[in-house]
């Protein structure tokens, strides 16, 4: 219908013509002179999105089909192709695949139960903002913390021999997949304050009536979760799923900082396979099938969270 | 009652245990960037015995250049995220206010901005970069900026202005106001409170990013600091970890203290993604 259509108070607004029309929404007699104006105001930004972002975009898709070097011939799928041979871009694709499950499970997960377990308390706002503080500091921070916290004689390794688990402890850095296993760690202890966040703004909108009725009715601290308030933060729960797994899939200043996608490349995920493709082994071709194949990933693993979006602008 | 005692009890232990493992890393990295590094053994110190944070920094700061590289970053970040948030208020304010046609598809050009990873504008501009004299120099970087910060703060200005009964805009027409006297009048300070929310937001983005710093610039007079910070944990070896992690725990500060400065606007532009 029209852009607004999405707001709360225009869907809430009782009066319909308000609703179904609002100032401006009358595109059939819209006059030349309003048509420049509007062009004019969204010229800025049309065009410097279009001409920086969409056009290399494009450009992009299209060298992927050509082989590397600088009179490459069109080469196809054959670099597509290459990306499930190259054992290097195979363990890429994994990593990748690897970042999702886990960025799917430990910021939404842990996010959800931090949320719950600490909108209950008054000072479960303290623990909430040792959570939300490092989405401040940059992915290239966390990583030099996390590359002095897990060398292999560092402090998590001191930690787990000190509490008797030496079983645990491993060269993090050096050795697969323990070295994504921690980067996807660290991005967990960077993110998880966005998924807090956007879950306690879901919670405050369950009404309580619906809670306090399933504690009339004899349903416990758990089945009034599992039953009531779960349920209701289904629209939440699908634009922090949407959220965590675009921030994981792009992740690239930690990973590069951390270990530069090595040793002998076995943590590059995707984003750091493109980059190492493109610009140090200068194989354009093979890094803009890299970038097209992340692309894929990225608006396909948020496609639930687009829709829903995309449904609330029409 | 006993019963519900207990599970609050098991609650808490689990909060005080999740909020204390988050802390361990930020009081690690203070711990050890104030360590002496005369005394520093090569392994982490859980109670640091000495106290060399200024000296620390001092040396970590040298070592990569970053007085350079923290004024081009407020540059970057303060520029591109304040013209950014102006370029995008104007766009959000055709979408929502103005009477113009295929606004979905407008939207959506320029909000796909923010779906798009990184890597699949890297090189295109990296080569136009190039053919423009704009590599390595800090027009060209600010204006990749500027473009990557306008996708989301058109979303979160538009969010707002989609709040506003349209009244004010029908009335204000009729009074014979034109577009650009409504826009300034009447929405840009009433969206003030979302500019700034989405202007935050970019900052921190722009001051925390790594990827653009790296491969659209070289030199260490137009490096962003983070591109600086990489570059000094690539060679920690001859600094000394206390440095690298003083250098890390300095250019942090300012998006944390504007953070907790401006928590609520963060919330805020965080809330408009629902």
């Amino acid at each position: 219908m029209t852009l607004s259509a999405r707001t709360p108070r225009a869907t809430r607004d009782p009066r319909p013509e308000a609703r179904s029309r609002p100032a401006g929404e009358r595109p059939s007699t819209v006059t030349l002179p309003d048509r420049l104006s509007g062009a004019a105001f969204l010229f800025l930004g049309v065009g410097l999105v279009a001409i920086v972002l969409l056009v290399p975009f494009a450009i992009t898709v299209y060298r992927g089909f050509f082989g590397d070097g600088v009179d490459s011939e069109f080469a196809g799928l054959d670099n597509y192709v290459e990306m499930f041979r190259d054992p290097i871009l195979v363990r890429s694709l994994i990593n990748t695949l690897i970042w999702v499950v886990g960025s799917l499970v430990l910021p939404v997960g842990l996010g959800l139960a931090i949320a719950v377990m600490t909108s209950a308390t008054r000072w479960g706002r303290w623990a909430r903002l040792a959570v939300v503080l490092p989405y401040a500091i940059s992915g290239s921070a966390v990583a030099v913390v996390g590359a002095f916290m897990l060398q292999t004689d560092g402090a998590v390794n001191q930690l787990l021999h000190a509490l008797g688990l030496d079983a645990l402890t491993t060269q993090w850095l050096l050795n697969w997949p323990q070295n994504t296993i921690s980067a996807i760690l660290l991005s967990t202890w960077q993110g998880t304050g966005v998924a807090v966040v956007l879950f306690l703004v879901g919670l405050q909108t369950v009404p309580p009536e619906t809670i306090e009725a399933a504690a009339l009715d004899g349903a416990d601290g758990w089945k009034r979760f599992r039953y009531i308030t779960l349920p209701q933060l289904r629209a939440v729960t699908v634009v922090v799923v949407g959220i965590t797994l675009a921030n994981a899939l792009r992740a690239f200043d930690l990973i590069w900082v951390l270990t530069q996608g090595g040793p002998a490349r076995s943590s590059e995920t995707l984003a750091l396979s493109m980059y190492r493709e493109t610009f140090l082994l200068q194989d354009a071709g093979q890094g803009s099938a890299i970038a097209v194949v992340l692309t894929i990933v990225v608006v396909g693993s948020s496609w639930t969270y687009l829709r829903s979006n995309l449904r609330g602008t029409r | 009652m006993r019963n519900l005692s207990a599970g609050r009890m098991v609650r808490n232990v689990v909060v005080v245990v999740l909020a204390l493992i988050w802390l361990l890393p930020t009081y690690l990295l203070i711990a050890n960037a104030s360590v002496s590094n005369d005394t520093y053994s090569g392994t982490a110190k859980w109670f640091p015995d000495s106290f060399g944070l200024w000296d620390n920094i001092t040396a970590g700061w040298r070592a990569a250049d970053f007085t350079d590289a923290a004024r081009n970053s407020l540059l970057y970040a303060v520029g591109c995220a304040a013209v950014a948030v102006l370029i995008a208020t104007l766009a959000a304010f055709a979408l929502v206010v103005m009477p113009i046609r295929h606004k979905t598809l407008w939207f959506w050009l320029i909000y796909c901005g923010t779906l798009l990873p990184l890597q699949v504008f890297a090189r295109p501009l990296f080569l136009a970069a190039s053919t423009t004299n704009l590599y390595d120099t800090r027009l060209g970087l600010s204006i990749v900026y500027v473009a990557i910060c306008i996708p989301f703060a058109m979303f979160v200005v538009r969010n707002f202005l989609t709040t506003l009964p349209p009244e004010i805009t029908e009335s204000a027409r009729i009074d014979g106001a034109g577009w650009f006297r409504l826009f300034w009048s009447i929405h840009v300070p009433l969206a003030c409170p979302a500019m700034a929310a989405a202007f935050v937001f970019q900052f921190v983005y722009v001051w925390n990013e790594l990827f653009f710093g790296i491969t659209l610039t070289l030199s260490p007079e137009v490096q962003p600091v983070m591109a600086a910070l990489a570059s000094l944990q690539g060679n920690f070896s001859a600094v000394g970890q206390p440095a690298v992690l003083a250098a890390a725990l300095v250019v942090s500060l300012p998006t944390v203290v504007l953070f907790f400065g401006f928590q609520r606007f963060f919330v805020t532009s965080l809330k408009s993604n629902i």
